[in-house]
């Protein structure tokens, strides 16, 4: 009798994590059997859906590029201009200056590189907050960009990108998913199954512990900074292709709603921890309630709400559930 | 008789309910051939209409400065429009100067503070500075004997600010006016419209009045079927998606009108997801070259412009006119011009700001300030 009781807790505990795990699943289903009530023959059918997965494939990237320095304990606020300075670059590279498309998405890509490089000079080496380094190099990015696209929005780039992005399609779904699901694949697989990963997330949860443990705490925080900027860049193509111009203005917008899917994100899947597949479950759990709330004509300002409110709503929930202990995250 | 009767009563009736549907296609008919001729005036390269009495505006001008306060310096238009005005200054003996912002109220209050320490003569707010968010500025400097104008800001429908001391209104209304008729010539008066609008800027207002008015003028049958209203700060995070549900909610669009040309930046990749690039139209307001450029590739219908060097012209115009106590005309007097595939390459590969709207306003102001 007396050992019954703790396993009753057991089971209790792991029902309550198992349910932690797809919480935000469930719900992801529940509001698509919602909007699927409200509007029968236009919310769920392929074209819809396959429309929702190519658009919101940017911010899944954008999504992916944050959670890197975030699992090794370092923000990157700079990945929305990050994503505006590749963009740019391909405009001015490719319109203006008649760069072959391929030059210039080299060129943007290593920009990528650079600021990388340039964050973890002063991150890692001057020992600045990072919150304070990428929110300085977010103003340099953006004053550069303004400088060579002269404040204007540069349109007519090079069709095969626009193909490439959202032109071709697979399924009835344009590429740009695919692009960003690769990338979340690859992601989960060295977070979850090679040493890298590992250390990455020894480095975010004790500096000290993991250098003490041989890691190059550095060499992983340099690596993590390089590969979010890497990859807001390349969010930067895809959004040149989704968009076919380039707009000096528009991304920065995307850090906010990217932010909340890395959080929120980090609730789902593997809760406590940012997560690739939770961060992109994220990403397309809120484009769905906003394509649902705007296909129902509800005024814009719903879905701000809706974004801040399933963020908070979602963590709370989360922490309940664990019983409100201390989390590695915020 | 009483049969007779109840057959001629079937009869009436039959004849009325012939004679409805008729009459509403009368009407239809008669809207298509209103809108076709209220369009045509801006369908032709503009002339110049001279916006008052001749006068000597060098006189006017001599040994004068006029700081002009845009917006924000970011935005090519105005500086677009500004840099036009300091040639034209240069020509008539007009110092004119830039105060340069990123669009910060605060900065607008110093460029205030600089014109009345280094006594300039004019303050131009240009299209986009409220007078309201700058009333005590603008009080100091009309005590300090300075004279606040705006240009291109109000709608002639607005009442302007007491404090300032002339406005230069556009006519948004007329520019909405001109995007219905183009609906409704355009669709053969069935059009069904997705209208994406920014009502957080005023002139929208007027412009979606002169939409709303002219339709229910012109084109019985047209129909607003979903209008989106987005934020200026918000247009690259959610014009597309918007516009993408409205699609796939209403497919019976047939017209998305982006009040704003660069909102069709993001309307554009709405339609190619869609798969309605092509199928759907755009028409649109500004002449921004980047969408003159999407007109040449066929992804956007018709945009309305002006021509920025005409917008310079016309404000150094009325401004001057208000510094030497001469009327100021009642509006800017920059006509709007419609540019759709037949007249977009006029307007350059790839498309400038000021190329396409002919030059008659270049001898007409010149000849009326006495300048040739």
């Amino acid at each position: 009798m007396s050992d019954a009781a703790p396993d009753t807790a057991m089971t209790q505990i792991n029902f309550m994590r198992l349910f932690e795990r797809v919480a935000l699943l469930v719900v992801w289903v529940l509001l698509i059997a919602g909007f699927h009530l409200a509007m029968p023959d236009i919310f769920l059918n392929w074209g819809n859906f396959s429309i929702l997965f190519a658009s919101y494939a940017p911010a899944a990237l954008l999504a992916l590029a944050i959670i890197v320095p975030l699992t090794a304990g370092d923000y990157d606020l700079s990945v929305g201009a990050m994503l505006t300075l590749s963009s740019c670059t391909i405009g001015v590279l490719n319109v203006w200056m008649d760069f072959p498309i391929g030059i210039a998405i080299v060129i943007a890509i290593g920009a990528g590189v650079v600021i990388g490089l340039f964050h973890a000079l002063f991150i890692v080496y001057f020992r600045i907050p990072s919150l304070v380094v990428t929110l300085g190099s977010t103003s340099l990015m953006t004053g550069i960009v303004q400088l060579i696209t002269n404040s204007s929005t540069i349109g007519g780039i090079d069709n095969s990108l626009v193909m490439a992005v959202v032109g071709g399609r697979f399924l009835g779904v344009p590429y740009v998913f695919y692009y960003a699901l690769t990338a979340m694949v690859v992601m989960w697989y060295v977070f979850e199954f090679t040493p890298l990963g590992r250390r990455l997330l020894f480095v975010g949860r004790g500096r000290e512990v993991a250098r003490l443990n041989g890691i190059s705490v550095s060499r992983m925080r340099v690596g993590a900074l390089v590969v979010s900027a890497v990859l807001a860049s390349i969010a930067g193509v895809m959004y040149a292709g989704v968009l076919g111009s380039a707009d000096p203005y528009s991304g920065l917008n995307f850090l906010l709603p990217a932010f909340a899917a890395a959080f929120l994100g980090s609730t789902t899947i593997l809760p406590g921890r940012f997560n690739p597949l939770g961060a992109v479950a994220a990403v397309y759990f809120l484009g769905t309630g906003i394509t649902g709330l705007t296909m129902l004509g509800i005024p814009l300002w719903v879905t701000n709400v809706f974004n801040g409110g399933a963020l908070i709503i979602a963590v709370t929930i989360s922490q309940l559930t664990r019983g409100r202990e201390a989390t590695d995250i915020g | 008789m009483n049969r007779i009767s109840k057959a001629s009563g079937i009869a009436t009736a039959l004849a009325v309910a012939l004679a409805v549907p008729s009459a509403f296609a009368q009407s239809a008919e008669d809207g298509i051939a209103r809108a076709t001729e209220r369009l045509s005036a801006y369908s032709n390269v503009p002339v110049f209409t001279a916006p008052g009495e001749p006068f000597d505006i060098r006189a006017c001008a001599a040994d004068k400065k006029m700081l002009s306060i845009p917006n924000s310096s970011a935005n090519p238009f105005l500086k677009g429009i500004i840099e036009r005005m300091k040639a034209v200054g240069e020509d008539i003996g007009l110092e004119v100067v830039e105060w340069e912002n990123q669009g910060q109220p605060s900065q607008w209050v110093q460029g205030f503070d600089f014109a009345v320490r280094n006594e300039f003569h004019v303050i131009n707010l240009i299209s986009g500075i409220s007078p309201a968010t700058v009333e005590p500025q603008i009080r100091a400097a009309n005590e300090a004997g300075l004279k606040t104008m705006t240009s291109h800001f109000y709608d002639p429908s607005f009442e302007p600010n007491p404090l300032i001391s002339s406005a230069l209104p556009i006519g948004f209304n007329e520019i909405g006016k001109i995007l219905a008729n183009w609906a409704t010539v355009n669709t053969d008066g069935e059009a069904k419209i997705a209208l994406v609008v920014s009502r957080d800027v005023p002139p929208t207002i007027p412009l979606v009045d002169g939409i709303m008015s002219e339709l229910a003028e012109n084109c019985p049958n047209c129909e607003i079927v979903r209008e989106i209203n987005v934020g200026v700060a918000e247009w690259g995070t959610k014009i597309q998606p918007s516009v993408q549900s409205a699609l796939q909610a209403h497919p019976e669009i047939n017209l998305v009108i982006p009040i704003y040309d660069s909102m069709s930046q993001f309307v554009i990749p709405a339609l190619r997801l869609a798969g309605k690039l092509g199928n759907v139209k755009v028409a649109t307001f500004n002449g921004t070259p980047f969408v003159l450029d999407f007109i040449q590739q066929g992804y956007v219908d018709m945009n309305i412009g002006e021509s920025l060097d005409w917008i310079a012209y016309a404000t150094i115009d009325g401004h001057m006119r208000d510094l030497c106590d001469l009327p100021v005309p009642d509006k800017l007097n920059v006509p709007f011009y419609i540019f759709d595939d037949g007249n977009v390459a006029d307007a350059g590969t790839p498309a400038q700001f000021d190329t396409g709207y002919g030059d008659a306003y270049v001898t007409g102001f010149r000849t009326l300030w006495g300048l040739d």
